[in-house]
């Protein structure tokens, strides 16, 4: 399985993650998640996902004036997507410790240190 | 409109692509004008620190547009509303240069043969410029694909002439009265549909694709003058208003 299949779904609770703590425009998401160390998607690909959110209504957006050029839309999570966040950390936490649990038990029966990659 | 934007031809063919194919897909006008706007800024700003369009859209532009393509709604008013303008458009054009050159008469092949060439043309329209927004760059493939669908009705309209001519079918005639009532049900369905639309195009268009023909035959200019002129005034007309109505149409919603 490619990373970018690992990604799907777990991206969207990144850019709420990202939302919460600032008001974003899709440009500085992008560059956010890149420096977590987000490298292989492709940038683009926030944007259907900002489009669903906002359907949800887990988001809402703002066109705000920018100095270098024309408006940019800017993102905040709403009370819905709030709540969505808390449940996507607590639904991380649990995948996390599952899997980590599954590896773990994985590298003892074979002795050795799994290249994380 | 808005302050021009930095952006590679390449960034820039691929803006438009994803607006043709996304407006051929009958998505929201509005929604398609925010996505373009974003992803336009996008692709300014990543290219400034030197990022390859790749990174942005990924390796095939095609599944990026369709995975757009997914999230955005389906306009069914708009469609519904351009496919009627498209179908009256061409019956009424039809309608008033056929009477401004005598009564009408049309059989029934005639009748049945417009409406299927009308929907034939709206169909390949929308499925062509949706096609010819996914291939890659092949200017000429694109130049030889829209020109195969502009002359699409044209040769089918020749064909109907010609079938209209080999094969019989009931005719109907209209005498003077019966030529101006059409001619005023006509009308009103223009005007009707006008309004309901809120556009001018279909009258702009009309006008200009039937009066230019009619006062030049009034003149005394040669008839291959009237011919030409008549055509070159229709369609820098409507070039023109093509131009100008959106911009006039804006402004009043607004």
């Amino acid at each position: 399985m490619s990373t970018t299949q690992m990604l799907k779904g777990i991206i969207d609770g990144c850019l709420l993650a990202i939302i919460k703590d600032k008001e974003v425009y899709g440009y500085e998401m992008a560059e956010k998640l890149e420096s977590y160390g987000f490298h292989s998607f492709s940038e683009g690909t926030i944007y259907p996902l900002l489009m669903r959110m906002q359907k949800e209504e887990l988001i809402t957006a703002t066109l705000k004036k920018s100095t270098a050029g024309p408006r940019r839309k800017y993102y905040s999570l709403t009370p819905k997507g709030d709540l969505e966040l808390k449940k996507f950390i607590e639904r991380w936490q649990n995948l996390q410790s599952n899997v980590n649990g599954v590896i773990q038990q994985y590298t003892i029966t074979n002795g050795g240190n799994q290249d994380e990659t | 409109m808005k302050r021009e934007l930095h952006l590679s031809k390449k960034s820039q063919n691929f803006i438009e692509n994803l607006r043709v194919y996304l407006f051929s897909s009958g998505k929201k006008q509005d929604e398609i004008e925010g996505i373009v706007n974003e992803l336009e800024i996008h692709l300014s700003e990543a290219e400034q620190n030197g990022k390859s369009i790749q990174k942005i859209i990924g390796k095939s532009p095609k599944e990026y547009m369709e995975m757009v393509s997914d999230e955005m709604t389906i306009d069914y008013r708009t469609w519904f509303k351009y496919i009627c303008l498209i179908i009256f458009g061409s019956f009424s054009v039809k309608i008033f240069s056929d009477l401004l050159a005598g009564n009408l008469s049309y059989s029934l092949l005639e009748i049945i043969g417009h409406i299927i060439i009308t929907v034939l043309f709206i169909t390949v329209v929308f499925k062509g410029f949706k096609y010819i927004s996914t291939i890659n760059q092949s200017n000429v493939k694109e130049g030889v694909l829209i020109f195969g669908i502009a002359l699409l009705p044209l040769v089918l309209f020749l064909g109907l002439t010609f079938l209209d001519k080999v094969i019989w079918t009931p005719t109907v005639h209209f005498d003077n009265i019966g030529s101006l009532i059409i001619g005023g049900i006509t009308l009103l369905f223009v005007i009707g549909i006008s309004v309901w639309a809120k556009t001018w195009i279909l009258i702009v268009i009309t006008a200009l694709l039937t009066l230019p023909e009619y006062f030049l035959n009034l003149t005394s200019l040669q008839y291959e003058t009237q011919h030409i002129l008549s055509m070159i005034i229709s369609f820098a007309g409507i070039a023109v208003s093509f131009w100008i109505l959106p911009k006039l149409e804006n402004v009043s919603e607004n």
